[in-house]
């Protein structure tokens, strides 16, 4: 049995009764939606007229609005880190006293997305840059004006390194001719060789 | 003899690129001015301050600095710098123009003037000068004392050829290469969002050619991608030198 992955302060005591007295009908939605954009760096979900339409919807004030809202994502951020099980995730939610068709809620919400949720925390990286896009181009170069009458083939790789926001997309051109070419993919076949003995 | 044969050769075969007639041969349908006058200018200095000029040349074609041997030169002789400046650019447009062909197409006339030198005393010399007769034009050939005709060819010819074709490639126009590639494989076991992530990931850095160096994360998927398309292009690329048309040589 996994330790309590919520735990029982005040703030959460009074998120759970808000929650509980909230109408089951949007709820699920609000859920999957909350997961969804739960690996987006961004800090409010919704935009401020989103907002008011909730508290009108779930009849709820601006601050008991986002506490609710903050509850639902530390509960969704504690399910991924712990990678729980939904029917572990029901068990946490009714023990610190949510409805049980709230927890029931929670768990078909987990159930669907998950594990799709836990594979985007995965792939974040920490990393400055990252590898984004691939492109290349096969030459044949007929001259040059130091040189004449080449005909040697040459190939140039286009690699789009985007920063960590996902944005500024810097392309990265890198000529090889065949020696160079073949180094290169050797070196790649060295680093698949360490890969395949990690699993 | 010696020139008389080289004389036939160079009328029965033509020149070098642009394929026989009248016009400069490798140097294109009309000699550049500064190597005509070059050719009419050297048939008055002595062999010595010749062979200087010429090193001047080859050293300005590796890509070495040769402001100080200028200065000597115009100090021990009696050359005014002006002849000295259209000496050392003749030489060096000349020799820019032999070197940019490929040995190629100068080999395919050696065979057959190898038979009509045959009966000469040092048919390697002649072969040598042959080939470079045989591309220059007549104009030229009658101006420019036969000694430097063969200094000329063995620079274009000989040992010091592939230290002027290094630098053509190093100076040549392209884009950067891969100087040097470092890379790690990690494993993140645990991150502030999970708690195990067990996540192989590449890191590599690239150093190219231009002095630049990239430093990024490869995901893994995108490194089989990657691996696919060098793999491809490999693929191509022997495909590629397999065509017939790159066989033929001109």
């Amino acid at each position: 049995m996994a330790a309590s992955v919520v735990p029982e302060s005040d703030s959460i005591r009074r998120a759970v009764s808000l929650l509980n007295a909230v109408d089951p009908g949007r709820f699920p939605r609000l859920l999957s939606r909350l997961l969804q954009k739960l690996h987006l760096k961004a800090e409010s979900t919704f935009s401020e007229e989103e907002e008011e339409k909730l508290q009108i919807a779930f009849s709820l004030e601006k601050q008991d609005l986002h506490l609710v809202l903050e509850t639902i994502s530390f509960i969704w951020e504690q399910a991924v880190y712990h990678n729980l099980k939904p029917a572990s995730l029901q068990q946490q939610l009714q023990s610190i006293h949510l409805d049980q068709d709230k927890a029931e809620a929670f768990a078909s919400a987990w159930a669907a997305a998950g594990q799709d949720t836990i594979e985007k925390f995965r792939q974040r990286v920490l990393t400055p840059r990252k590898l984004e896009t691939i492109g290349w181009q096969l030459n044949l170069q007929m001259a040059e004006s130091t040189q004449a009458k080449l005909k040697s083939p040459r190939a140039v790789l286009e690699l789009g390194v985007s920063s960590e926001d996902g944005k500024n997309l810097k392309k990265v051109f890198v000529e090889f001719n065949h020696q160079e070419l073949f180094e290169f993919y050797n070196k790649l076949e060295t680093i698949q060789a360490q890969l395949d003995s990690l699993t | 003899m010696a020139a008389a044969v080289g004389k036939a050769a160079a009328v029965a075969y033509g020149h070098g690129e642009s394929g026989g007639g009248r016009g400069g041969g490798f140097l294109g349908p009309r000699v550049p001015a500064e190597v005509e006058a070059m050719a009419r200018g050297v048939q008055d200095i002595g062999k010595e301050t010749f062979r200087r000029l010429l090193r001047v040349a080859v050293n300005a074609l590796e890509g070495k600095d040769c402001k100080e041997s200028v200065k000597l030169i115009a100090e021990s002789t009696n050359l005014s710098e002006e002849q000295i400046a259209f000496l050392i650019s003749g030489m060096y447009t000349l020799l820019r123009e032999a070197l940019r062909l490929p040995l190629s197409t100068f080999k395919q006339e050696t065979c057959m003037f190898y038979v009509a030198a045959r009966c000469c005393y040092t048919s390697m010399v002649l072969t040598v000068l042959g080939l470079f007769l045989s591309s220059i034009s007549d104009s030229l050939y009658f101006l420019i004392p036969e000694d430097f005709i063969v200094d000329f060819s063995s620079i274009v010819f000989g040992n010091r050829r592939p230290t002027s074709e290094g630098t053509a490639l190093i100076q040549g126009s392209r884009l950067p290469s891969i100087q040097d590639l470092k890379w790690r494989v990690d494993v993140a076991i645990s991150t502030s969002s999970l708690a195990r992530a067990l996540q192989p990931s590449i890191l590599m850095m690239m150093k190219l050619s231009d002095g630049t160096a990239h430093r990024f994360e490869v995901p893994v998927s995108k490194f089989q991608e990657l691996r696919y398309n060098i793999a491809l292009i490999l693929k191509e690329m022997n495909d590629l030198e397999k065509w017939s048309i790159l066989k033929i040589q001109d």
